[in-house]
């Protein structure tokens, strides 16, 4: 517990450590992020998908035979006894063959790292690219198309809304909305030029859509801040007694060791140089 | 004396990036030592998910699922935290998926805090870590059309048949309320493409900060039943359930940070304008 929060409290300074400048600390912290999330993510992958929904689905322990052929070279496979437990994978799964296709891409997709068989790989990224783009195409357009039409499309003078409201339904946010809907998809429209009074209300669109980013910009800065929140809070609660101070400690190394840098750079900087 | 101001704004405009950093840095650091109490009050996003929880029937199915991980954990973590603190209070079966790999920690987190320590709940009766599932869209497009034949066991390696709330749980449909905690892709778009949209399942949301401009169109719409936007949302949801949280505690330091960044976007601004018309001058 307590090494655990002298580690985050170290990663933690080392990535802010950036802020001043860039150094040794911020370089091993940068390393350990990338090296620990990719050995996460694969070990995460593979237990919970590759060895029980596939493995789990070629040798299933419901059908377990060893005299079969086929659960022979299971057993084979025996000798890595976490991934291929003796008696099949009981994962709940019926045997199903058809996963042997899936598993053949998956191992083209891992040849791209040789030169002779990387053309092999595209089998694999082409079934991907082909199943994602027909799954997007229904739900964008069910739900970004039709679902926005439908949102977009009501009564624009409704007697039992306010004439005006800063939040929630009004007529007044209902022209709102019908002008700044028409005026941002003409200026998306780039058949005519952007000129005359379709120029004017093509620029009308470009104030809607400055407004958008503008909120966007605000919402980032808020999400950002969250973010320095959520480290300080961690920060202050591991500077107690419970945790040997480790943020003070911590902090304190960093300071000296970043500001002896800093003196040896600008020395060396001021002495001539030698003949 | 005008002069000495102008040349006053200009050399903040020109200051060392650093000292911006380390007044950000104190904005942040010192309401949080000496915490101001501004009042928080919902906003109508936050209100609307209050109200589709509460409009479910107690022993509801809820299927929330965690999408985030520790990078997005203060912003989500509350939200999901206060979501699950009233889920449980209005004694609803809650089933949890994870279509980020870290977002089964963030679960295990929230569950072992609020469903165990809290509340005493019973696992696999009371609730369920079905786990994460690689795929993106296309787990929640399996969970849509067979639940059984993605998740066979839960994150603890238990067959899912074994377990005795998923009885009559086989797809989407069989639940009543989707709620998504997400920081991202895959999250809350694809749940309201892939799962509310085409069943009609109802779903609200909470995001963070970031992701709330491309969520929105579908809240105003009613694909969505409200959102709870980064903390502030999750701030607005704890005042609602009346159990102030991590969320609340982060509100002041939020609030001044964002005053001293309109404070240097309004100096930035003016000698922006100084300048353009100084070098138009001369």
């Amino acid at each position: 517990m307590v090494i655990g929060a002298w580690i985050s409290v170290f990663l933690t300074l080392a990535i802010f450590s950036y802020l001043y400048k860039d150094n040794p600390f911020y370089k091993v912290a940068e390393h350990v992020f990338v090296g620990i999330s990719t050995g996460y993510w694969t070990s995460m992958f593979f237990w919970t998908q590759i060895q029980p929904n596939l493995f789990g689905r070629l040798w299933p322990a419901t059908e377990y035979d060893a005299s079969s052929l086929w659960y022979k070279l299971y057993n084979v496979f025996g000798v890595f006894s976490s991934v291929f437990p003796g008696g099949g994978i009981a994962k709940g799964h019926d045997m199903d063959l058809i996963y042997l296709v899936p598993f053949a891409l998956g191992i083209m997709m891992l040849l791209s790292v040789s030169s002779k068989l990387s053309w092999m790989a595209r089998w694999g990224i082409a079934y991907t690219v082909g199943m994602a783009a027909g799954l997007r195409a229904y739900g964008f357009l069910n739900s970004n198309v039709l679902g926005q039409i439908k949102g977009s499309a009501f009564q624009l003078v409704n007697s039992n809304l306010p004439y005006f409201a800063l939040v929630g339904e009004s007529i007044f946010n209902n022209f709102v909305i019908l002008i700044g809907t028409i005026t941002g998809l003409m200026y998306f429209y780039f058949s005519r030029e952007h000129t005359g009074n379709f120029g004017k209300l093509t620029k009308v669109g470009i104030y809607f859509l400055m407004v958008s980013f503008g909120a966007s910009f605000g919402f980032a800065v808020m999400g950002r801040i969250s973010l320095l929140i959520g480290r300080f809070v961690d920060l202050i609660y591991y500077s107690s007694s419970d945790f040997n101070y480790a943020t003070l400690w911590i902090l304190l190394i960093m300071i000296i060791l970043l500001g002896y840098a800093a003196f040896m750079d600008k020395s060396a900087s001021a002495e001539p140089p030698s003949q | 004396m005008m002069k000495n101001i102008i040349e006053l704004i200009l050399s903040i405009g020109k200051v060392d990036r650093r000292w911006i950093f380390l007044v950000i840095g104190l904005a942040v650091l010192l309401p949080l030592f000496f915490p101001l109490g501004l009042p928080i009050r919902a906003t109508n996003a936050t209100q609307r998910v209050y109200d589709a929880v509460e409009e479910l029937a107690p022993n509801s199915k809820v299927l929330v699922s965690f999408e985030y991980g520790p990078s997005t954990k203060p912003e989500i973590h509350p939200m999901a935290i206060a979501i699950l603190r009233h889920l449980f209070t209005n004694n609803q079966k809650v089933y949890v998926t994870c279509l980020w790999p870290d977002g089964q920690f963030m679960a295990e987190d929230a569950l072992t805090e609020i469903a165990e320590q809290e509340f005493g709940l019973t696992y696999g009766e009371d609730y369920v870590l079905l786990g994460f599932r690689p795929g993106n869209e296309a787990v929640v497009k399996g969970i849509v059309s067979n639940l059984r034949k993605l998740y066979t066991t839960d994150a603890r390696g238990t067959l899912v048949d074994q377990i005795p709330m998923m009885t009559n749980v086989n797809k989407v449909k069989d639940f009543d309320f989707i709620f998504s905690a997400s920081a991202g892709y895959p999250g809350t778009i694809e749940w309201v493409q892939y799962a509310a949209d085409p069943t009609g399942v109802p779903m609200s949301t909470g995001t963070t900060s970031i992701q709330v401009n491309d969520v929105m169109p579908y809240v105003q719409s009613g694909q969505v039943k409200g959102i709870l936007a980064g903390m502030p949302g999750a701030a607005e949801y704890e005042a609602l359930i009346g159990s102030p949280g991590i969320g609340t505690s982060g509100m002041d330091a939020q609030s001044i940070a964002h005053l001293v960044i309109v404070i240097f976007i309004v100096f930035g601004n003016i000698t922006y304008f100084i300048e353009t018309r100084r070098a138009k001058k001369y």
